[in-house]
């Protein structure tokens, strides 16, 4: 009980990261797709893109809501410094969840389809690319003065940001591509395993470059690549490096899902390996002054109670959402479900 | 124009803006995920047909309307990081977490059930099928729940103290159980049922206009109509306590609702303004017609009972005083409206012209349900403009100031959103309305036929 009351804000950070985890790997995928429907053809195969995820993207998208309403609770100053920091790229995120959201149920509705597969694939890119381009902000490090932003609206703009945007662009690519092969058949999934190669390719070199970036912006991170013994970042650098490698050769093997399982793989092992870098660093600063987990943490009383509330709510939330990933389990199918 | 220069003034209307939009789709999630519990129930029990496409045909438009609710209530959720930031510092503590367990709690449930109810007809046994809608249903009201326990206490924030300013929560269940929360949260969700019935009701009343599935459609008319005479009738009085909750915690709020200026006398009773003119300026109001006692009367019981007046205040501490004086008169009269709306039904009902012959015939009575439909967001819009404006200049009632709220961002970059919001949200809503028009038009589907699920 001690132990949990004297680290109760580097167990929200945890908390925190599964969140994030999971919305990147579960929406990420379904972003992933919308951007794949923006680079096919015809029309049937984007329809039976969206029909992959139909059933599974609402609850997938809730994820950042909820991730958003417990960093809001939970690290109140973080939330504060940086989504005013980010104001245009979380603004772009908002804009595309809007097109993205619409087009499930409005397809459904249209006469003229063909709107909503494009604001379906359009809003999916917007949203990438804002929650790239405050990734890649937000590593690039953000100007705070007296617990507030102190920087323009267009500080993330730069080269380090670019890199991450399109890191994060072909990552989720990546997830949606591994997606379509478990949840299709066909041409569609014959396209996806060449679409995966690829972006596994260019995800690699974005985030390499990201990587080795994020490393010489913030000297805490380069000495803990310098750290003797040798710090838990070369561990997770070589996993993510080992699961790349497999994902790789589950590709070659043709395999249906175990290429989304790599992937995942790959994501959860280098965002620990960075998170491990930054720490305790939580909003990385421009000058080497970065604000630590606990000053952007809320008061005892608020983390204690959230905890309490989350240990008996996250196995409620994740059984119910496992039940309704599994009643739609398997293959799309060409028909879809039936329709509502 | 100098305003459209001032970060503030934008970030209110900002706010403004896309809360007043969004508030309209989750009203109806609401009010007619309860009403499909209850139509799902029905049919579970009789295997009565007519129940299943009833609920089919209504969860057609709740669907679409969930749709467009959804994607404007996560902008809700980020903005009080991008353009409320130093509110979101200064009241983080508490506020943060509540909008957190609304995400977990009825967010999330309601998502994930979501799925299985508009899908799922075929893939789950009716049981489980009601299960989920049951799910969405108890998502709503709990995501009501949490939201306006976190606006509440901006009303009356308790359970903690403001040290350099920022809260520091002490008491959880004292700052989410605050004084406001209980008028708040049920003032709030029968105005969602309220809404959600003429809703019902009014689309009911078109189709019997049109003499198209009379009898179905009379039965959910009819259904409202008995349904009306609760709810209409308990949200007045409830107004009522909510506007003594005002009286009692909130008193400058109070006397701008009222363009109340002198706090009456001991032995002196303060007249109820039914309409006025109210002056900053002047700190008076230019013209006022009023019932003498009868501000005293309401809010106290006692003729003389002693109403705190808007002179007790430096004037930059007083609200906003016409938009919170006559949003309010909207509401309230209104509510009125309704409840004779209702009368009038009850009475047409005991007539016998609401027979499945005649009922086409009640022309005007019809329109009026039809007319409830906007003129029912209409009031809810207003009152909560009372609720919001009366609450200025503060954004933390008498700890945070509005303008001290905002994020420190150039005008420019609010405006550029706010105008993008503005022509995204314009688009949303021609779109839903030729949709739900194309739902309606087409009517209910009766070749839909429940299937045991496919194994």
């Amino acid at each position: 009980m001690e132990m949990i009351n004297a680290n109760l804000a580097t167990i929200w950070l945890v908390l925190i990261g599964f969140f994030l985890l999971y919305y990147a790997l579960s929406d990420g995928a379904g972003l992933g797709i919308g951007i794949i429907t923006l680079f096919t053809g015809k029309r049937e195969r984007k329809e039976e893109m969206m029909r992959a995820i139909e059933t599974i993207w609402h609850g997938n998208q809730t994820w950042l809501v909820v991730l958003g309403g417990m960093l809001f609770g939970a690290f109140p100053l973080f939330y504060s410094i940086v989504l005013s920091a980010l104001y245009i790229p979380f603004i772009l995120m908002l804009f595309g969840f809007i097109f993205r959201g619409v087009a499930f149920e409005f397809h459904a509705e249209a006469k003229r389809k063909s709107i909503w597969v494009f604001s379906f694939g359009l809003g999916s890119l917007m949203a990438t690319l804002g929650q790239g381009f405050a990734l890649g902000g937000l590593l690039g490090g953000i100007n705070v003065e007296a617990e507030s932003f102190a920087g323009t609206p267009a500080d993330w703009m730069n080269w380090y940001s670019f890199f991450a945007a399109m890191g994060v662009v072909f990552g989720y690519v990546m997830l949606g591509a591994g997606m379509l092969i478990a949840r299709t058949t066909g041409e569609v999934q014959r396209r996806s395993f060449r679409t995966a190669r690829l972006s596994a390719v260019l995800t690699l070199v974005f985030s390499a470059v990201v990587y080795i970036g994020t490393t010489m912006l913030h000297p805490e991170m380069a000495v803990k690549w310098r750290a003797w013994p040798p710090s838990l970042l070369y561990f997770f650098s070589l996993l993510t490096v080992a699961a790349f490698f497999m994902y790789f050769r589950s590709l070659e093997q043709n395999r249906q899902l175990a290429p989304l399982v790599w992937n995942w793989c790959i994501l959860i092992f280098s965002f620990i390996g960075l998170s491990i870098g930054l720490y305790p660093g939580m909003i990385p600063s421009v000058d080497a002054t970065s604000l630590t987990v606990s000053e952007v943490a809320a008061s005892d009383t608020t983390l204690r109670f959230m905890l309490v509330v989350m240990a008996v709510l996250l196995p409620i939330i994740l059984t119910y959402t496992t039940y309704s990933y599994w009643i739609f389990r398997g293959k799309t199918g060409g028909a879809g479900y039936d329709e509502h | 124009m100098e305003i459209f220069q001032d970060h503030v003034f934008l970030s209110r209307l900002h706010f403004a803006f896309t809360a007043m939009f969004h508030i309209i789709w989750p009203v109806l999630t609401i009010g007619l995920s309860i009403f499909l519990v209850y139509l799902e129930a029905r049919w579970l029990m009789t295997r009565d047909l007519r129940y299943y496409h009833h609920a089919r045909f209504w969860m057609k438009l709740f669907l679409l309307n969930f749709a467009v609710g959804v994607v404007s209530g996560i902008p809700m959720e980020f903005q009080f990081g991008t353009n409320w930031s130093a509110f979101s510092r200064a009241g983080g503590d508490i506020f943060g977490h509540l909008l957190g367990f609304e995400a977990s709690m009825a967010f999330m449930l309601e998502a994930a059930f979501l799925g299985i109810m508009a899908f799922g007809w075929k893939r789950v046994s009716p049981g489980m099928h009601f299960f989920a809608t049951c799910m969405v249903a108890f998502g709503g009201t709990l995501s009501a729940f949490w939201i306006m326990a976190a606006n509440s206490w901006m009303q009356t924030p308790v359970g903690g103290e403001f040290v350099d300013g920022k809260f520091i929560l002490q008491d959880t269940f004292a700052a989410i159980f605050n004084p406001d929360i209980f008028w708040g949260t049920t003032h709030m969700w029968f105005a969602c049922l309220e809404i959600s019935l003429f809703v019902i009701g009014g689309i009911s009343a078109w189709y019997l206009l049109k003499r198209r599935h009379t009898e179905f459609f009379l039965y959910s008319f009819k259904a409202m109509v008995v349904v009306a005479i609760f709810i209409t009738t308990i949200q007045v009085i409830n107004g009522d306590g909510a506007g003594k909750s005002v009286f009692d915690n909130q008193p400058a709020k109070l006397a701008a609702i009222e363009a109340h200026w002198q706090t009456n006398p001991p032995g002196e009773g303060a007249a109820w303004n039914i309409l006025a003119w109210p002056s900053k300026e002047l700190q008076d109001n230019v013209w006022e017609i009023g019932i003498p006692y009868a501000l005293s009367l309401i809010t106290t019981h006692e003729p003389t009972g002693q109403v705190t007046g808007l002179l007790e205040y430096e004037p930059q501490d007083q609200p906003p005083l016409l938009v919170t004086f006559y949003s309010f008169r909207i509401m309230f009269f209104l509510g009125i409206a309704f409840v004779l709306l209702m009368l009038w039904s009850v009475w047409a009902w005991m007539k016998g012209w609401l027979s499945a012959e005649r009922v086409a015939e009640q022309k005007w009575l019809l329109y009026s349900w039809m007319a409830a439909i906007p003129l029912s967001y209409i009031a809810m819009e207003a009152g909560w403009a009372v609720r919001e404006v009366g609450r200025q200049p503060w954004v933390i009632q008498g700890l945070q100031r509005t303008a001290e709220g905002v994020s420190p961002l150039p005008a420019a970059t609010v405006a550029g959103s706010l105008l993008g919001f503005v022509v995204i949200y314009a688009v949303l809503f021609v779109v839903f309305l030729v949709f739900a028009k194309g739902v309606i038009s087409a009517g209910p589907d009766f070749s839909k036929y429940p299937d045991a699920p496919e194994k």
